[in-house]
């Protein structure tokens, strides 16, 4: 790469591994990068010391191994409004949020993109496991399928980047106007880009990266998408990266240990209820607070004896969970599900053809159809709690897919 | 490896770890129970109290031994009776351990504020004593700049207050505490010559094991218990003595007592001559008090990110520290050199090298060139 074309990219780096390789990968590639830990939560819950100050000093400590300058971004009001009250107002409807969706999609291919781009940069990356790709619709090329490990990373760079043209309304001045390069490539050719998934199919994070926009995933690199984690964790010992003996984060990580239970408690009044049986109207128990209850929860009813119960619907009003102890339930049962809150990342599914949905991260695919609102599947799925989503895949690619409501 | 954060943690010495072994194997007794072989244990116990006494200048009966500084000092504030509670029960400094600052906070306190080497003005707390003052502490050594207060002093201001009080029949008392864990080793640590009427040492800061530390109580100061239980310690810290600490303890403080004078010329003579290096090289050093400990040189270098140095230093096998590792730990800025006046990206860009005693010629002469690079090298991303 010459000088003058040097890019310029901004990479999150968490403090975990993944990041941390991804930082190095972008490195050895030739870009000019700037390392960057978003600071979105520090608060300490009862019994559990929020860990951000540790992250942030393995993710600077990568950052200086790898002589690249380092920032914080300081996201913390944001991401408690985005992310973290989105996710109390979706219990106290009585749904189940999945705020690491909304995190990806408001803060680090938002909030963060925007900045980058604001300060110059021309990309972001991630430590996602997923992969972007280019082409017309339907024939995506990867740039990161034919990632090889020995052959290392310039392969993937060299090949022609996405101009940036399909801006989503809301985001295009944010985009246009602060941005310090031309968002256009050399040959000015606008060819969409696509989210694919990753070569990891246990790993693959695409189920949280669904609501993500094209043109923000035509300015973002995944450099390890194309590995597997053992790959990663290999790579990232190879090199000799200070977190590459790190453990991986479970969960939701503000919630961290203290659970969604204790996390709830400490912003939402619970009311005490009654649990009852739905087949026989039968009041089997007691609950502390219906907001704590999840559809398909089997855990943590205080309900003795006998076979477990199942959580099979909740009426927040009424402040009652329901049960059932028959597995056969037909509402534990779903072949069509409705979503709301749609996002397509390029084109929408077409009616009449078969796709695959997911509907947990890392659920396996099911066959199914999609007629604009309602996904028919090839066969009843166990049901998923309101609030989760559904994501529709086209093969390897990532169409998008919505927030599934309730029957 | 060249390891230069001696202010943090000093390893403990081989001979320390042979001595306090066999209280881990065949001497586990508990030193409470009443046969023969615990009683063995319970008098190698107070044998080794008696000596951590004597090197202090104090009677056994005036060591209360704690798992470590931190509750020492809690021992120490919150322990004495203050049934006044308000600004003026307890006066401080700015510029004392976390430990001391937070319990000064939670029972009402003067924090008093230091020169820009770090010392109380002596006028100050003068005048800032009030009828009410209960407990003036102030820290022997500080563990970021090395600025040593003049105890003698301080302990000559209390006794002429108690006077004051006893001609007025005030019945109010007044102890003087020191933190003393950055001193052992390096100064005098003797009660009776300071005048001081409590004591907080660290093992872990003088070779020893951690989580062993001791309170010098004098005798006469009415101290209450903040932990409850079977009634070791003369009732002030319950709990099954820490047998194999104090044993090491006793044997590291002894052996730091008769390395000390030697020790200080030895480290003074490294120190300076790296110091020199530093400000030769354009950085600032903040440890500049004239009574200072011989082993610690903070400096600034306006602008630089310290943090990114310690990382680089790591990576080629040396440590220091930025501030102070509490405050690093929380990425706060150092209330210590906050407190002595530094600029922000002063306080930001400041470095804590503490030499101890593995610290030698050659490490130093190696050590230069590298930080050097490194500072060099990291300023480029500051």
């Amino acid at each position: 790469m010459s000088k003058n074309s040097v890019k310029k990219v901004y990479v999150g780096m968490s403090g975990g591994v993944d990041s941390s390789l991804s930082a190095a990968l972008l490195v050895e590639a030739g870009y000019d990068v700037m390392g960057v830990y978003m600071k979105n939560w520090s608060r300490d819950l009862p019994g559990m010391q929020c860990p951000w100050a540790e992250d942030l000093a393995d993710a600077k400590r990568v950052a200086v191994q790898l002589g690249i300058p380092f920032r914080v971004f300081d996201f913390e009001r944001e991401y408690k409004h985005l992310v973290v009250d989105y996710m109390i107002a979706e219990y106290a409807r009585g749904r189940t949020p999945n705020p690491d969706i909304m995190c990806n999609q408001e803060v680090k291919f938002g909030l963060f993109l925007r900045a980058a781009l604001a300060e110059g940069a021309d990309f972001i990356a991630t430590g996602h496991y997923a992969r972007t790709g280019t082409g017309n619709s339907g024939a995506p090329v990867s740039n990161a399928v034919d990632f090889d490990v020995e052959k290392s990373f310039s392969a993937f760079f060299e090949s022609p980047r996405v101009p940036l043209m399909a801006f989503e309304k809301g985001n295009q001045k944010d985009f246009s106007t602060k941005s310090k390069h031309p968002t256009t490539s050399d040959d000015g050719v606008s060819s969409p880009t696509y989210l694919l998934r990753a070569k990891d199919t246990n790993k693959d994070q695409t189920y949280f990266l669904y609501r993500v926009t094209a043109a923000a995933l035509a300015r973002t690199i995944f450099p390890i998408g194309g590995l597997t984690k053992p790959e990663v964790r290999a790579e990232a010992k190879r090199r000799g990266l200070a977190t590459a003996g790190r453990r991986d984060s479970q969960g939701i990580c503000f919630v961290g240990n203290v659970g969604i239970r204790g996390f709830l408690g400490q912003y939402v009044e619970a009311v005490a209820g009654d649990i009852v049986e739905r087949e026989t109207r039968r009041v089997v128990g007691r609950h502390d607070g219906a907001i704590f209850y999840t559809f398909g929860q089997r855990h943590n009813l205080g309900v003795g004896g006998g076979l477990p119960y199942y959580v099979v619907g909740k009426d927040m009003e009424k402040n009652e969970v329901y049960v059932s102890t028959d597995l056969n339930n037909r509402e534990f049962w779903r072949a069509e599900l409705r979503l709301s809150d749609r996002h397509w990342i390029n084109d929408p599914p077409v009616a009449g053809r078969r796709y695959q949905v997911r509907l947990r991260h890392r659920a396996p695919l099911v066959d199914c159809e999609f007629d604009g609102e309602t996904i028919k599947l090839a066969a009843p799925e166990r049901a998923v709690a309101a609030g989760q989503s559904a994501v529709i895949y086209d093969g390897e690619v990532v169409l998008g897919g919505g927030v599934v409501l309730n029957s | 490896m060249i390891y230069l954060d001696y202010a943090a943690a000093t390893p403990v010495s081989k001979k320390v770890v042979q001595a306090m072994l066999p209280y881990f194997g065949e001497n586990f007794y508990n030193p409470s129970a009443a046969y023969g072989p615990a009683r063995q244990v319970r008098a190698d116990y107070q044998e080794a109290k008696h000596r951590l006494a004597q090197l202090i200048g104090a009677r056994p009966a005036e060591i209360v031994i704690t798992p470590g500084a931190t509750e020492s000092i809690n021992l120490a504030l919150f322990g004495v009776k203050t049934p006044v509670r308000g600004d003026s029960a307890v006066i401080t400094t700015s510029v004392e351990h976390p430990a001391v600052l937070e319990c000064a906070r939670a029972i009402g306190a003067t924090i008093l504020p230091v020169d820009e080497q770090g010392r109380l003005n002596l006028d100050d707390l003068r005048k800032n004593i009030t009828d009410d003052t209960q407990l003036i502490s102030v820290g022997y050594a500080n563990n970021e700049l090395g600025t040593v207060q003049n105890l003698k002093e301080i302990a000559e201001i209390c006794r002429l207050e108690r006077f004051r009080r006893a001609e007025r029949s005030l019945g109010v008392p007044l102890v003087l505490h020191t933190d003393a864990s950055q001193a052992a080793g390096y100064l005098d640590v003797n009660v009776a010559r300071l005048g001081v009427d409590m004591m907080t040492l660290n093992s872990g800061k003088c070779y020893g094991p951690k989580g062993v530390g001791l309170l010098y109580v004098r005798s006469g100061t009415v101290l209450e218990p903040i932990i409850r239980g079977g009634g070791q310690e003369m009732g002030l810290r319950s709990g099954t003595e820490n047998v194999a600490g104090v044993i090491g303890f006793a044997l590291a403080l002894e052996i730091a007592e008769k390395k000390r004078k030697s020790e200080v010329k030895r480290l003074e003579i490294l120190r300076d001559n790296l110091e020199k290096y530093i400000t030769t090289n354009g950085a600032i050093i903040n440890s500049r008090a004239k009574h200072r400990l011989p082993n610690i040189i903070n400096f600034s270098v306006d602008g630089l990110d310290a943090e990114r140095v310690v990382f680089g230093l790591d990576q080629r096998g040396i440590q220091v520290a930025t501030g102070s590792a509490c405050a690093a730990n929380k990425g706060a800025r150092s209330h210590v050199l906050t407190a002595v006046g530094l600029t922000p990206s002063q306080a930001d860009g400041s470095l804590r090298i503490s030499l101890g005693r593995g610290t030698t010629t050659a490490q130093i002469e190696k050590f230069k060139p590298i930080l050097k690079e490194v500072i060099e090298n990291e300023q480029k991303f500051s």
